[in-house]
């Protein structure tokens, strides 16, 4: 391998010259006695310092403020090591004033490379600076760091809110259906039929804010990277049943039937199987929610390389456009159109069921045609 | 060609005089505290690397790349995960670069002079040793695969090619990165690595 040197000779320096005054950056060469032997147009404009009122000169006498980080950097390069010095640790070589326009920085904002330059019969002979200008590209930086902090910082505050709220709302819920129950039961007089179906209502509208402020909850959760996965043996047809028997009376009141293929041995997977179950619940409720006639079917079954399952959920609803499928993963969205917003719900499960899916280590995909149905498939690795 | 047991420990020695050099120069820069540790050394042929590295190293990688020429010859690259790569970043520029766990334009050039320092400080013990001066190219960073890095490491010459492997770790505030340097050499370097190593032992 040729060794990594610039090397050059008394003849070619004319034309390098050349070359360099047409570069983008700024070129100072200096000898092995940091004396300067080239400076370029770039560096003449740049500091309206003339080429020919520096070379010759020491360079610490053309750069006074030439810190010690900068001047033993040039050292080394003239003993043969190649020098980098990033602007975010050192800021700047040459004390430059930045380009007109550009506030924030007192100085030009200066990537560096320092390489040592050799004669071609390889004996050293300086050193050479390639100088670049990064400051416009720090400010875009500073800019874009500024916004992302702020929007953490929302999203934060956001999280803690639904959270906070969503415990504040739940005690109460709680404490409601309690002495719902002790009404029922008797414990303060007795109850008429008609005060006893009141009570009933009561306690079914509490449950349903009960299972909302849960969505919130389980969202605030996965936003704030508080929701773990607990990986644990499981086998994927009995939490698919168990996700079943769970909506089998919301299908039942509907008069939907209910078509599950699932295979009679078990598929193994090293799962969360209470965020399976979750995710299926979700998407078996909003099959059996957006469904008023027909069936809803629910297969299950291992990809031949027995990577993957997929849990796929089929429903006889109106379907879903195209302009909708893109957006029904978001928080707080349901298909829009004659739909929009005529079925309870805070807009969170899909969202949710997907977070919960890619904290797995899957994924859910959709397919769909308006006017004949869905079908949703949870594909989840198997190990 | 490998060095024995003595040899070994003398270059992971040499290895370690200019992992602490290069950890001094980097405290010196930031202004922060920066430590690491003593290396482990592997040699092995340059077709066993990927072997010697998977299961230490996961998903994108984070590489500084220098060709080296001089009394040995060959190919250094500092290996770090993408993720550590862009936490170091963030840590030594006090969370100017490296945002959000990226490697950003920055990250990548705080990350080229880190590992030009680390790189340099190293091989120029070689230099030392054997008394005469080692070049190096200018680093460039690369984003990749491992299988991809290895297939990059480049030797001019058709002889037999060896990897001298040191792993390290870089600790500095509460975060320690996993380092690892791949100085790939040409059987010929190797050996008068050696020859030097065995002239200095007593």
């Amino acid at each position: 391998m040729s060794e990594r040197r610039i090397r050059f000779s008394d003849a070619q320096a004319p034309m390098l010259r050349e070359i360099g005054d047409v570069l983008d950056v700024g070129v100072l060469s200096v000898d092995e006695a940091l004396v300067i032997t080239g400076w370029n147009r770039w560096l003449e404009t740049a500091t309206g310092k003339r080429a020919a009122g520096v070379i010759g000169k020491p360079l610490a006498v053309v750069e006074p403020n030439l810190r010690p980080a900068a001047r033993n950097a040039f050292e080394q390069a003239v003993h043969g090591s190649t020098v980098v010095l990033s602007h975010r640790l050192h800021g700047y070589l040459l004390d430059i004033p930045p380009a007109s326009g550009i506030d924030g920085f007192r100085r030009m904002q200066q990537s560096v490379r320092i390489l040592p330059l050799h004669s071609d019969d390889g004996a050293t002979r300086g050193a050479v600076a390639i100088i670049q200008d990064v400051t416009e590209r720090v400010v875009r930086e500073e800019e874009l760091r500024v916004a992302m902090e702020a929007a953490q910082s929302a999203n934060q505050a956001k999280s803690s809110f639904l959270a906070a709220m969503s415990h504040e709302l739940r005690t109460p819920i709680g404490a409601m259906s309690g002495y719902a129950d002790l009404l029922g039961d008797g414990i303060f007089g007795p109850v008429s039929d008609t005060q006893r179906a009141q009570l009933v209502r009561i306690k079914t509208v509490g449950r349903h804010l009960l299972d909302i402020v849960e969505e919130i909850l389980a969202f605030a959760r996965i936003e704030a990277g508080r929701e773990e996965a607990h990986l644990a043996d499981a086998d994927a047809v009995a939490i698919a049943r168990e996700a079943l028997v769970a909506v089998e009376p919301l299908v039942g009141r509907k008069g939907l039937g209910l078509r599950a293929d699932l295979p009679s041995s078990p598929i193994h997977m090293r799962t969360d199987a209470v965020k399976v179950r979750q995710i299926l619940i979700n998407l078996l409720g909003n099959a059996v929610k957006f469904t008023d006639a027909g069936q809803i079917s629910v297969r299950v079954c291992a990809a031949p390389d027995g990577a993957t399952v997929d849990f796929v959920i089929a429903d006889t609803g109106p379907g879903i456009s195209e302009s909708d499928i893109r957006r029904i993963f978001e928080p707080f969205v349901q298909a829009s159109g004659s739909f929009a917003r005529t079925h309870e719900g805070t807009g969170l499960g899909l969202s949710v069921s997907r977070k919960l899916a890619r904290l797995l280590g899957g994924d859910i995909s959709v397919t769909s045609k308006t006017g004949t149905g869905s079908v949703f498939t949870a594909s989840l690795p198997a190990r | 060609m490998n060095l024995d047991e003595f040899e070994t420990d003398a270059l992971a020695e040499l290895f370690n005089v200019g992992l602490h050099r290069a950890a001094a120069s980097l405290s010196e820069i930031t202004g922060q505290r920066i430590g690491v540790d003593m290396p482990r050394l592997v040699i092995c042929p340059i077709t066993e690397i990927e072997v010697e590295l998977t299961g230490l190293l996961g998903g994108e990688i984070a590489t500084v790349h220098q060709m080296f020429g001089g009394a040995v010859a060959g190919d250094a690259v500092l290996l770090l995960e993408q993720d550590k790569a862009a936490a170091l970043a963030k840590l030594m520029t006090a969370g100017e670069a490296g945002l959000g766990g990226r490697l950003d334009q920055s990250a990548r050039e705080v990350l080229a002079e880190i590992g030009n320092i680390v790189l340099g400080a190293c091989l120029s013990g070689f230099g030392d040793m054997l008394q005469t001066p080692v070049s190096f190219s200018v680093p460039r960073i690369h984003i990749e695969s491992l299988k991809n890095i290895l297939r990059s490491l480049r030797i001019d010459s058709e002889e037999v090619q060896y990897a001298v492997i040191a792993a390290t770790q870089f600790r500095m505030s509460e975060l320690a990165v996993d380092g690892y340097l791949v100085v790939a050499v040409g059987a010929k370097s190797l050996a008068r690595i050696s020859q030097v190593l065995a002239d200095r032992i007593p």
